[in-house]
């Protein structure tokens, strides 16, 4: 589509707009969604659209379009113009970057052998795969390419396909068990084996009783950890920060969690959900330790940001605002049987509805749901059911005891930003449930 | 437009589909993020496609296109039909629609003021009002984050069953966080909205910039003056704001038929309430709940739903008792009745699932003063930030942001973060009052996947709420 991102910039250009920035996208989604073993709905997405980004004395504004004639582009960019004029400038904003003039191949994004699969029969392999009657789920197939052109002399493009599963089993209502398999290219995707965990936990949920309130050492799931970072991610941009929706506020360079954590935000990550190979501003996507061994390096920044902040540019455009493309847990030491081998804990295997009493504090709450199980001495002593977590996201860093040595790349309809994390034990985590 | 919709049908029907609907949706509209004091920049909608989805041999299939020519639409459809042909293949039981009496129909809400006429300086005016006001208190308020957003949609639906619904919709929105700093500590109004159908003169009578000075001050007075809240057995009164929180997740969602009959499972979640507990008793009778997509200036405002269905209030619960699910077309056959019109799509590109649009606790007889008069011990929750619910709609928590404690019938001091964490049963049964006065607070909803955020309100009466386990 560099044939329309021309045509735009042209007309913008003589229209005297300062920086630009056009991105254009041809997708192709496929989706089965299925409940009670059967399929609700299959679905195609087909979509062709591009995102313009335009400038003039610091006053910025931006759109989409997908009809490319002449008339319609000088009309769209004619009413950019004039509501540019009647803006305030933005102070903090210091221009497009510089973009780089190369941009690696990143190996494991993209496979055509994704794009002939039969979506339909491989949601059945996960569904078969969890030995029960009443599963659920989706199952999507995708393939993207994205062009950029910057005023700046960006000129980028980056195709991708993708492939994943969310499964969901239940041998009753109160026993039901959640697994998870993404990937960019056809070999590493595997949901037989979602559905085979998916099937497990919910087979494993017996009996369940309600879980007493108090403290306990928590053994989080990837799943269930992963949907928490992922809300977490969202708070290391530089305009979450501002805008108050974070509790990493003026906390660069302090310790904000166990000093064995390191999470990272990782663009050019192999086989990422997320990845891709430039930013909103054609930087090449890197790999950016936001905590290293506990201590706030940096928040995720664009440009513009990493000017404001005297800081290095972390390719995490978004011109307006910045956010991540695949988080990552650095690996710990812990065997996954080591992780459980503690002689009381909770095993959480999912948990969902994440809702902040204070951003900037960090007091929240979750809910787990699927299976819950009381672990002693490393074996399952029981189900447990209706608790909630409710506690404080920095307190919970820092009380951080174990960290799994193989992380698993987590991304479905509760979390949105892919991270890849392994099982993480966390000491103390405040659980409460239901007064009556 | 008119053609391809014709097109569409015209050709589903020649390919044998049982039954087709193509909605086509436009979407423009101005959003302004002002963030410390700056506009952030100023993000201009413009967007336009068409969905299409189809019935063959009861398998379901749907595609959407944004590009809006002959050639185009008619691949969706073949999309559309092929998903449809390769589910009907392994799909076990058929899905079927309810009839339904179809009707072409026109119409357009009218903006008294209408945000088209406006400049863009005249919008960011809004938000500087609220920043001004704020500032004007003296407090620290070191985040301010504050949106202006306009959408225009227009819609036309048709189905093979002969409606055609044109809709034209206007919504108005000014959302704000803010953030009070006092002696190293914070306090927070997230997401505040004002948000209606309708042009901006609704956004100028319920003046948001008002509530915001109110609420920094709020905000300082609970950080200066906020005393631990009670704990363990005492009456509570909710504010309309907690109590369409609570309707709209203890009642709302676990009445959506989707959700009763499993297809949310995987997602959104399902129900604790099953098809045979119509009729069944859920809370005392004082309780009813009314969901009502037809209230004129609601943000959830609709006349006919996304399967063409005229809409009508729907009567949740009614004396305490459970009276009615939300269903569209396809669960409305299951139960062996009517739809009543829940069926919601965000945007062309969505299918249409079962949605709420403007649920509520209704109006009792007492008065607000009423209901604080008559409590020894207790709390009054005007406000709440964090809240949840369990997947099947029992297990919910709602944690007040203003509140204060009742003492021999008067409000005292304010109280800091009382928790509510409660079954659904519990709570409706604990109502033994509701005031005549009612209220309602925006929301988007969301729900499906991909996910569809959908306008709603939430809210209703204020409610007491008899020994209650209150914790902190």
């Amino acid at each position: 589509m560099f044939e329309q991102n021309d045509k735009i910039m042209k007309i913008a250009k003589k229209m005297g707009f300062g920086d630009v920035a056009i991105l254009s996208r041809e997708s192709e989604r496929t989706q089965v969604r299925f409940a009670n073993g059967d399929i609700s709905i299959s679905k195609k997405w087909l979509s062709k659209s591009t995102e313009i980004f335009v400038e003039k004395d610091k006053r910025i504004a931006g759109t989409e379009l997908s009809v490319y004639d002449e008339a319609t582009i000088t009309r769209i960019l004619e009413s950019l113009n004039k509501v540019i004029k009647g803006m305030s400038p933005k102070e903090d904003y210091y221009g497009l970057a510089e973009p780089d003039s190369q941009y690696p191949d990143i190996p494991e994004t993209y496979d055509p052998k994704i794009l002939n699969a039969d979506p339909a029969e491989l949601a059945k392999a996960g569904i078969d795969a969890t030995g029960l009657e009443r599963v659920a789920g989706v199952l999507y197939t995708d393939h993207n390419k994205i062009y950029l052109s910057t005023s700046n002399g960006a000129e980028a493009m980056d195709q991708g396909t993708g492939i994943e599963i969310s499964i969901r089993a239940f041998k009753d209502p109160l026993s039901s068990g959640h697994a998870t398999s993404s990937a960019r290219v056809l070999s590493k995707f595997n949901p037989e084996k979602a559905g085979e965990k998916a099937g497990e936990i919910a087979k494993a949920v017996s009996d369940p009783v309600l879980g007493e309130p108090g403290k306990y050492e928590v053994i989080f799931d990837p799943l269930a950890i992963g949907n928490l970072l992922s809300m977490m991610g969202r708070f290391t941009s530089a305009m979450a920060v501002e805008a108050g929706f974070s509790f990493l506020m003026g906390k660069i360079g302090q310790k904000v969690a166990t000093e064995n954590f390191t999470f990272r935000d990782i663009g050019n990550l192999p086989n990422g959900y997320g990845t891709r190979k430039f930013d909103a501003e054609g930087v090449a996507t890197r790999n950016t330790a936001i905590i290293e061994n506990g201590v706030l390096k940096t928040y995720l920044l664009n440009h513009s940001y990493a000017k404001k902040y005297n800081m290095e540019n972390t390719a995490n455009a978004g011109i307006v605002s910045p956010g991540p493309w695949n988080l990552y847990v650095e690996p710990g030491d812990y065997k996954k049987d080591e992780i459980f081998d503690v002689s009381r804990a909770i095993y959480i295997t999912n948990i969902w509805y994440t809702r902040f009493q204070n951003y900037v504090a960090g007091d929240f709450s979750t809910i787990p749901r699927d299976g819950i199980f009381l672990i002693e001495n490393g074996e399952i002593k029981g189900a447990l059911k209706n608790i909630r977590i409710s506690d404080n996201v920095q307190r919970m860093l820092e009380n951080i005891s174990a960290i799994g040595n193989a992380p698993e790349q987590i991304h479905w309809w509760e979390c949105e930003i892919p991270v890849f994390t392994p099982y993480i034990r966390i000491s103390d985590v405040g659980i409460t449930r239901a007064t009556q | 437009m008119e053609e391809l919709i014709e097109l569409v049908m015209d050709k589903a029907l020649e390919a044998g589909a049982e039954h087709c609907e193509a909605r086509y949706q436009k979407t423009t509209g101005t959003g302004i993020p002002f963030k410390n004091g700056m506009t952030e920049g100023v993000q201009i909608a413009n967007d336009e496609g068409m969905g299409i989805r189809v019935l063959v041999d009861g398998a379901m299939g749907f595609a959407s296109t944004n590009t809006l020519t002959k050639e185009s639409i008619t691949n969706a459809l073949t999309e559309a039909l092929k998903l449809a042909k390769m589910s009907a293949k392994v799909r076990k039981n058929k899905i079927r629609f309810s009839e339904e009496r179809f009707q072409r129909a026109r119409y357009e809400v009218i903006m008294k003021k209408s945000f088209l006429d406006m400049s863009i300086e005249e919008k960011t005016e809004y938000l500087k009002l609220i920043e001004d006001r704020v500032k004007d208190t003296g407090i620290n308020v070191p985040m301010r984050y504050l949106i202006y957003n306009e959408l225009l949609e227009h819609r036309i639906f048709a189905n093979t069953e002969g409606a055609w619904i044109d809709s034209t919709i206007p919504r108005v929105v000014i959302m704000y966080n803010l953030v009070v700093l006092e002696d190293g500590k914070t306090a927070q109004a997230p997401f505040v909205e004002s948000a209606f159908t309708g042009g901006l003169e609704y956004i100028e009578a319920d003046e948001p910039w008002a509530r915001a000075e109110a609420d920094v001050r709020i905000l300082q007075k609970m950080l200066r003056e906020g005393k631990p809240s009670p704990e363990g057995k005492l009456d509570i009164v909710i504010a309309p704001e907690v109590s369409g929180i609570a309707v709209h997740e203890s009642v709302g969602h676990p009445y959506e038929s989707d959700r009763i009959f499993g297809r949310e499972a995987a997602q959104a979640g399902e129900s604790f309430v099953t098809p045979d507990m119509l009729g069944e008793r859920i809370g005392s009778d004082v309780v009813n709940v009314v969901e009502d997509p037809t209230i004129p200036g609601s943000y959830g405002f609709y006349l006919y739903d996304d399967e063409g269905v005229k809409a009508r209030p729907r009567y949740l619960i009614k004396d305490g008792i459970i009276n009615e699910f939300l269903t569209n077309r396809e669960y409305a056959y299951i139960l062996g009745t009517h739809s009543n019109a829940a069926a919601r799509a965000f945007n062309y590109d969505r299918e249409p699932i079962v949605r709420m649009a403007n649920t509520y606790l209704a109006p009792g007889e007492h008065s607000f003063e009423e209901l604080i008069e008559d409590v020894k011990r207790g709390v009054f929750i005007k406000s709440f930030n964090e809240w949840n619910i369990d997947d099947r709609r029992y297990q919910q928590r709602y944690v007040g942001r203003e509140a204060y404690l009742i003492e021999n019938g008067e409000i005292k001091h304010p109280v800091v973060k009382p928790i509510i964490e409660i079954t659904t049963r519990a709570l409706w049964s604990s109502v033994d009052a509701v005031s005549r006065e009612v209220e309602f607070y925006p929301g988007t909803c969301g729900k499906g996947e991909p996910m569809q955020g959908v306008p709603v309100w939430m809210g209703g009466a204020y409610a007491r709420l008899r020994d209650i386990t209150l914790r902190r």
